[in-house]
């Protein structure tokens, strides 16, 4: 039997009269690359900031690499890797400056190596010592990512990864989501409102609908009640309306 | 301890790359470089006044400029690192606070295994070095310039008496670089989180001594104390603003150690600005602030 | 015009909104009445310590009594006028900012500049808006400094107050029209906004506090507590005797001194309200021969202001997102 690399039970989260996460309850077992699929205000990046400490959920309880997330706060920022949807860094400093901070701050004491070896990972050699401000958003994305796999996180986050990337960005990305995946084992949790990445990247699903989790199922189950190309996409608009 | 040396050796880093507080580095500088100048200059006409006024027989008081010390002509360095220097330090905090919110690192921050406090306090001593090393070169600079004004090198006790006022200048700093700090911390907008420790100056700089001295605002930066005002309501006003007057203490305590004329106690102004710069920075510590993310913009 | 009173109105509207004004109003009203209560204190002691002299002088059985303090109802607003010329400038320059940087930020300055026939119009649509709101602002504190005068200070006001702090109030009003025009002449060629805010604290720093602070430090008698002359014991013509030996060191001191906008806006306001000496009690033609050449001065630095920012507007493109 697998253990849950998440677990999530009744997490729900208000921002003052508003209900962003209504009960929500989940388990992704690891090795997984699950995405959480959902219109705009679903609560995917509430979901998201709960899970990565960054917010309190107003009730519910969930727990990352087995710690939870309220109680053991700091054991969960040991074990996960975090790539925001537009990740920014400190302009002024170099690719290496800003990954060795980062690196520091996760308990590295020495991480000029591994620094080199995450840049190699995500084909980002040669611009070490150049400055963050000036790389387009396709460069700081795969600078991103090093400072999320830089202390070998067991799970990591993706929050809408591929947004605003060009179509080589986009593959490119993939590509390495699917290698982290493939070559260490890291968990994958990755927000998104693209069916096509959805299709292309993860493993299992599940479709977040007004804060409710409407459907959660593994991709080729969701896909393979739709026998159509347009699969997903269906399965998408359907679940919230049918049984899932 | 590795959080706090991460997070001061990052914040030395991001503040000498950020250039925008450049100028109001190079005014300070500068200023602090000019005004042994000032001081200079000003002295030799003062003489030259009192030895016309000798000339025409229209005193027999002594002049009050005989045997000043060398260090007289650093006097005018007082007002300078009051008024840029202050505003330089808070300038340098605020920016330092708002770092994370205008580079949108919060969140990559916060999701690492670190303790908030620890990370302020490595900010704190990242500032604290950076504004050492600043004031280092204004002691350098002051003790070139007057050495060459005098024709000789400063003696070992004057030597000690601009680095006794290097300290209390970097004491008087360091207290409003940690308001600067929380200002950042606390306000939204990069314009109002840097409007507010420059009211915070202007009060404890102009409004407080206004009230307990009947001082004008603009008086006070002269580095001649103003003679106090010490009947009716101001006497009592005096006695219970007088702790908040940061600046006041400090203009008393380095008049002391800079051998120019002072009112008060330059001890007790002295252990007053150290612990002025121990509550800001405490502050700045332990108060936690949640406004970690959003623009700093309009 | 019209487009141009169509920005002043919206930036109005903007305004309108924002918490500053009401900061600025609150801030610069409570330093009037502040220095108002101090000086009336102030005076009331001089004049207890003066009554005690009387007595002491009585007792004595000496015929001679000494002339009792005098009061000129206005010079209370000494305090007051000095945190105008220092935070209302500072205050001028954030809002100026703000106008300008929200553009920037909301990145709304293309929807403007796909209207407007000319980023000059913009800038000077939204100086315009600022002007109105100093209008407001200024003419509250006349009133604000003329009600403490008269309630704190209990002075009688009459025509002669009210023209002469009204008079003081149109110069401030130019003078934070000068700020106005460099805060938006700045922000609209600085391609980064913390470096535009950071370039007008230093600039503010500069023309309002340091070049006074150095003419001030520089002057002869302000080098001894009490003053320098008082303590040599000498009387007010030998004195200006004396000077008259030094006439190239004062007139060094007094040409950095009126290079600074803020020292010509305190001498004009200082000698309106009869703070100077000199001034206290005279009419209005004399005190216009004595400082129309500080009018004039902060008149040329405003033009150049205001051409400045008109001028800046051809560059507006600066602000928009790359």
């Amino acid at each position: 039997m697998t253990t849950a690399a998440i677990s999530i039970r009744s997490l729900t989260h208000r921002y003052g009269p508003t209900t962003a996460l209504d009960g929500l309850t989940l388990h992704i077992p690891e090795g997984e690359i699950f995405g959480l699929l959902g219109h705009n205000g679903a609560g995917k990046t509430t979901t998201v900031s709960i899970l990565t400490t960054l917010l309190k959920a107003t009730s519910g309880t969930a727990s990352v690499a087995g710690h939870d997330v309220r109680e053991a706060s700091h054991q969960v920022r040991r074990s996960i890797g975090y790539l925001p949807e537009n990740v920014s860094f400190y302009d002024d400093l170099t690719t290496m400056e800003n990954l060795t901070f980062f690196a520091r701050l996760s308990g590295l004491r020495r991480p000029e190596a591994r620094i080199g070896e995450v840049l190699e990972f995500v084909g980002f050699t040669g611009h070490d010592r150049e400055r963050v401000g000036t790389f387009s958003k396709g460069m700081r994305q795969r600078v991103g990512l090093a400072q999320a796999l830089i202390h070998q996180p067991a799970v990591l986050f993706l929050d809408e990864p591929t947004s605003g990337l060009d179509p080589e960005g986009v593959k490119a990305l993939r590509e390495l989501i699917l290698r982290v995946n493939a070559d260490w084992g890291t968990t994958i949790f990755m927000n998104t409102h693209l069916l096509s990445e959805v299709t292309k990247t993860c493993t299992s699903i599940g479709i977040l609908r007004s804060g409710r989790l409407v459907h959660h199922g593994t991709l080729a189950d969701t896909v393979g009640a739709f026998p159509t190309d347009d699969a997903l996409e269906r399965a998408y608009f359907a679940a919230g309306t049918t049984t899932s | 301890m590795s959080t706090i040396l991460t997070a001061a050796r990052h914040e030395l880093l991001a503040s000498v790359r950020a250039k925008a507080p450049y100028a109001l580095v190079a005014a300070f500088l500068g200023m602090v470089a000019a005004s042994t100048f000032i001081g200079w200059r000003t002295s030799v006409t003062v003489t030259s006044i009192y030895d016309q006024v000798l000339a025409d027989g229209l005193t027999t008081q002594p002049n009050p400029f005989t045997d000043v010390s060398p260090l007289y002509y650093v006097r005018n360095t007082v007002i300078y690192v009051l008024l840029i220097g202050s505003l330089m330090a808070a300038t340098l905090g605020v920016q330092s606070a708002l770092r994370d919110r205008k580079a949108e690192t919060a969140a990559l921050i916060g999701t690492r295994p670190v303790d908030g406090r620890a990370l302020r306090a490595g900010r704190l001593l990242g500032l604290g070095l950076l504004l050492a090393a600043l004031v280092g070169i204004t002691q350098i600079i002051t003790w070139i310039s007057v050495s060459a004004l005098v024709g000789g090198p400063l003696s070992a006790s004057e030597t000690l008496a601009i680095a006794g006022f290097g300290v209390i200048t970097w004491l008087l700093l360091i207290g409003f670089a940690g308001i600067g700090v929380l200002s950042g911390r606390l306000l939204r907008r990069e314009r109002t989180a840097l409007l507010a420790p420059v009211v915070a100056w202007a009060v404890i700089a102009f409004v407080i001594p206004q009230l307990g001295t009947a001082a004008r605002p603009v008086s006070l930066l002269n580095p001649v104390p103003l003679p106090a005002q010490d009947s009716g309501a101001f006497s009592w006003l005096s006695q219970v603003l007088s702790p908040l007057a940061i600046t006041e203490h400090f203009k008393t305590a380095s008049a002391a150690l800079l051998e120019s004329s002072s009112t008060g106690s330059p001890l007790a102004s002295a252990l007053i600005v150290a612990l002025f710069a121990c509550l800001a920075l405490a502050a700045a510590v332990l108060i936690r602030a949640d406004r970690t993310t959003g623009g700093t913009h309009e | 015009m019209n487009e141009t009173l169509t920005l002043a109105r919206k930036e109005l509207l903007d305004l309108r909104h924002d918490r500053i004004v009401w900061i600025v109003l609150g801030t610069l009203g409570v330093a009037v009445v502040l220095s108002v209560i101090v000086a009336s204190l102030d005076y009331r002691a001089q004049l207890a310590d003066y009554e005690a002299y009387v007595a002491q002088v009585t007792a004595s059985g000496s015929g001679v009594t000494p002339a009792a303090p005098q009061l000129f109802p206005l010079t209370l607003l000494r305090g007051g006028m000095e945190y105008v010329e220092v935070l209302a400038a500072l205050f001028a320059l954030m809002i100026g900012y703000g106008a300008i940087a929200k553009e920037r930020s909301r990145g709304t300055v293309d929807l403007l500049l796909t209207r407007a026939r000319s980023g000059t119009s913009i800038v000077m649509g939204k100086l315009a808006g600022l002007a109105v709101l100093w209008a407001a602002i200024m003419a509250a504190i006349v009133v604000i400094a003329l009600a403490s005068v008269a309630m704190i200070g209990g002075a009688t006001i009459g025509l002669h107050e009210v023209a002469r702090v009204a008079l003081a109030g149109v110069a401030g009003w130019v003078y934070v029209l000068f700020w106005s025009a460099v805060a938006v002449a700045v922000t609209t060629l600085t391609r980064n906004s913390t470096g535009a805010l950071l370039t007008l604290l230093v600039a503010w720093l500069v023309v309002v506090l340091v070049i006074p602070q150095i003419g001030d430090t520089m002057d002869p008698d302000n080098q001894v507590p009490g003053g320098l002359f008082k303590a040599l014991a000498i009387a007010k013509t030998d004195e200006h005797a004396v000077l008259d030996h030094f006439t190239a060191y004062e007139s060094a001191r007094n040409g950095l001194e009126v290079s600074s906008i803020s020292k010509l806006y305190e001498r004009f306001t200082f000698a309106t309200l009869g703070i100077k000496d000199t001034y206290n009690g005279q009419s209005l033609a004399f005190i216009w021969d004595g400082t129309f050449r500080y009018v004039y001065g902060a008149l040329a630095f405003t033009a150049a202001a205001l051409t400045l920012a008109a001028a800046s507007g051809r560059r507006i493109h600066t602000l928009r997102r790359s």
